[in-house]
């Protein structure tokens, strides 16, 4: 269809005006035009989407009332006047001044002595009715964002929300890839782009994104089953957990190095060869050249290759799942066990969760915390590669 | 070139009739397919029987099981109805996973359940209320839940721990080995404890906790994980790391680890068939006599579940019942249907 309509005027356009050339409408043109919009509209409304969704659910991860399960009982029937109450002597405490339900009905404990509680009762708009013994004791569960961003203690199940603990783990494996990865990824690059002749430069480029292409879950298990070990070969078993950030941190770093050095690489390429001549004329040598003129001069393409390779370590998912641990733990120790916030999401997600708890809407609250991390790098990275940029004609 | 198009449309019409030919022809065969002919495959599709249980066939009764009770049980349970349904049972069983305690209130006040699941024996007081409203509850052991409280095997300094102290090695108050026994090394306690959607941590949490799970949960260098393949690496992987999990875990990795006896006793068949052993509860299921014999699909179930409950059991991760205890219960379904 589309051929047949294109090649019939193509014949005789040799003989028409140039005018009537750049007015004739294209389709093909227009389909494909129309096609690559989609697509750029696609990838945005997935975003859009994924964004609306996580802080939909992360609105209620922070408004909605909970209400945990103390295993505690009334041992005594209570009716619908009374204030006080006896429970049963094992469960979860709750403190004064906490908002507890009893079947529908929301008190707030105003006295605890032993197992006797008095309550203020029909809190919350609720109305105050009979209990029998047995009904179970819930107690109030709500998140404020002041303590979820003060706070270095996570563990939903029993109150605490300061993601802090998370974050800082996350931290602490990205740094620990990034001391690793950077150094070594420019090293590469400008050896590659500087140093190296065309023929090894051909070679050892894709070996180097060979890496790129080795599944995450391997290289997890590699942190654990050969990078822990070595470390605590070195460091000695004690001082070095089973579980740590660091083997994580450093297997990130190994697994980003593809990213580091292959982008820093073109963007030293990049670089306009009367610079180097232009060096070399007024008498440096190559390291000179290398170290002082052609590398501040990419430096803008070497800080957006670092940041992209930072998103990239903070995202990393499977390797901190497998090797740095499985407890959330606010620590600065490398070598102890500290759960991140992706490493958290995957060990919660995969057990029986179910979609009306805490814990469930907790991940979302991880997810958009992430996802703002991610997109100040993002941002940070245009800032620094506009601020920076050098052009040379 | 025709002709060579004239042999292919006649081969692909010979294809087409022979697919197509096929599709009515199972409609004969359909009767005697062992659904709809119980007779002559239902006998020799049962296993071997042990005990002094009389066979049941699934197929000949009718009608549903309702029972209700812990969560515990409710694995084993499901696989053995499982296991019913798969032997040609048509009726429906319902299995609800409440709690012991919930489903002997069904089970003895409402009366709305035949059997009973419980993951500890019925007290008194339950079974006067049972007796309230005509029933006589008698019981049936089907199996031993056990925890494994372990070790690394390098581990060359605790063998033996009481209940108090695993409340401080697992707890919040105890940071270092030494503060739990001033004899132990000031290493740190690495805690390697299952999920907390796990029942069996709920069941640590009611026994050494007292049902509060706050201070286990808050205990430093404490790892969680529902895969219990993850505790077992992290166990093994120092001398001051400490874990728990069900006993089958265990027995599968007894070459690298080293479990714990508890009060001074460990976890055997004996000690946690006689329930010495602190971390061990046994497994039963509850039901009436009269409800036995009012529904045979009641009585056919449990006959079943006693009948092959030990080939389930392990698989499902707890200890069989002893030998004594099982073929009690079996007496006990003989005398009850009588």
């Amino acid at each position: 269809m589309v051929s047949q309509v294109n090649t019939r005027p193509y014949a005789n356009e040799t003989l028409t005006h140039r005018a009537a050339l750049r007015r004739r409408p294209k389709i093909s043109e227009t389909l494909i035009q129309g096609f690559l919009f989609l697509c750029g509209a696609l990838s945005i409304l997935v975003t859009v989407g994924i964004v609306y969704e996580l802080g939909k659910e992360s609105l209620l991860f922070f408004t909605r009332q909970q209400w945990e399960e103390t295993n505690r009982t009334l041992v005594e029937p209570m009716d619908a006047a009374q204030t006080t109450f006896k429970m049963t002597e094992t469960g979860m405490g709750f403190g004064i001044g906490d908002t507890i339900r009893l079947r529908r009905e929301a008190t707030e404990v105003i006295d605890i002595r032993g197992d006797v509680v008095t309550v203020e009762r029909a809190h919350q708009n609720t109305t105050a009715e009979a209990h029998t013994v047995g009904v179970e004791i819930e107690l109030s569960r709500q998140v404020t964002l002041a303590e979820f961003f003060t706070k270095t203690e996570w563990n939903p199940q029993i109150g605490k929300y300061g993601i802090w603990a998370l974050v800082n783990a996350t931290l602490m494996t990205s740094f620990t890839a990034i001391i690793v990865a950077l150094p070594l990824g420019l090293c590469v690059a400008i050896y590659l782009s500087e140093y190296a002749s065309t023929r090894v430069r051909s070679t050892l480029k894709p070996l180097l994104e060979v890496l790129a292409a080795v599944p995450t879950v391997v290289y997890g298990y590699f942190a654990l089953t050969f990078m822990t070990p070595l470390l605590r070969a070195i460091f000695g078993v004690n001082t070095v957990e089973i579980y740590n950030t660091a083997s994580a941190g450093i297997v990130i770093g190994v697994l980003i190095l593809p990213l580091v050095s292959s982008m820093a690489e073109d963007a030293l390429s990049a670089v306009p060869q009367s610079l180097r001549q232009a060096a070399y004329s007024l008498g440096a040598t190559r390291l000179e050249t290398a170290v002082k003129v052609v590398v501040p001069a990419a430096l803008s393409g070497i800080a957006a290759a670092f940041i992209v390779a930072i998103s990239r370590a903070i995202g990393e998912t499977m390797v901190v799942a497998i090797a740095a641990g499985a407890g959330p733990a606010f620590t600065f120790n490398p070598f102890k066990a500290a759960e991140t916030m992706t490493g958290h999401i995957v060990r919660i997600s995969g057990g029986d969760l179910s979609y009306d708890s805490m814990d469930y809407n907790s991940i979302f609250a991880i997810g958009l915390m992430l996802f703002f991390m991610t997109l100040g790098l993002n941002i940070l990275s245009q800032r620094i590669v506009k601020r920076f940029r050098e052009e040379y004609e | 070139m025709h002709r060579i198009a004239l042999v292919l449309l006649i081969v692909l019409t010979m294809l087409g009739t022979a697919c197509s030919g096929n599709t009515p022809t199972p409609a004969p065969t359909q009767p005697a397919s062992p659904t709809q002919a119980p007779e002559p495959t239902a006998v020799p599709a049962q296993p071997e029987q042990s005990g002094v249980l009389p066979e049941v066939n699934p197929l000949e009764v009718s009608g549903n099981v309702v029972t209700a009770g812990s969560s515990t049980v409710y694995p084993l349970a499901e696989r053995m109805a499982e296991r019913f349904y798969d032997e040609g049972f048509k009726g429906q069983i319902t299995i609800d996973s409440i709690g012991s305690g919930a489903g002997y209130e069904r089970f003895c006040k409402t009366g709305e359940t035949d059997v009973a699941n419980a993951s500890r024996p019925i007290k008194d007081s339950e079974v006067e209320s049972c007796a309230a409203i005509g029933r006589t509850p008698i019981e049936f052991r089907v199996g031993t839940d056990a925890l494994a409280v372990v070790v690394s095997q390098q581990n060359d300094f605790v063998t033996d721990v009481t209940m108090e102290e695993l409340a401080l090695i697992f707890g919040n108050a105890a940071e270092k080995w030494s503060d739990v026994r001033a004899e132990w090394p000031a290493e740190n306690i690495l805690r390697f404890i299952p999920g907390t959607d796990s029942g069996t941590f709920d069941y640590f949490v009611e026994e050494v906790f007292a049902k509060d799970k706050e201070p286990h949960l808050s205990a430093a260098n404490t790892q969680l994980s529902e895969d219990d393949n993850v505790l077992v690496q992290g166990i093994m992987g120092s001398p001051y790391a400490i874990g728990y999990f069900g006993y089958a875990y265990y027995a599968e990795n007894t070459g690298t680890l080293k479990v714990l006896s508890i009060n001074g006793i460990e976890a055997t068949s004996e000690t946690v068939d006689n329930n010495t052993y602190p971390l061990a509860r046994p497994l039963f299921l509850y039901s009436d006599a009269k409800i036995m014999q009012e529904k045979p699909q009641v009585a056919a179930y449990i006959n079943f579940f006693l009948a092959y409950v030990n080939e389930e059991v392990v698989d499902v991760g707890y200890f069989p019942a002893s030998e004594t205890a099982l073929l009690a219960a079996q007496q006990a379904w003989v005398e009850a249907v009588q």
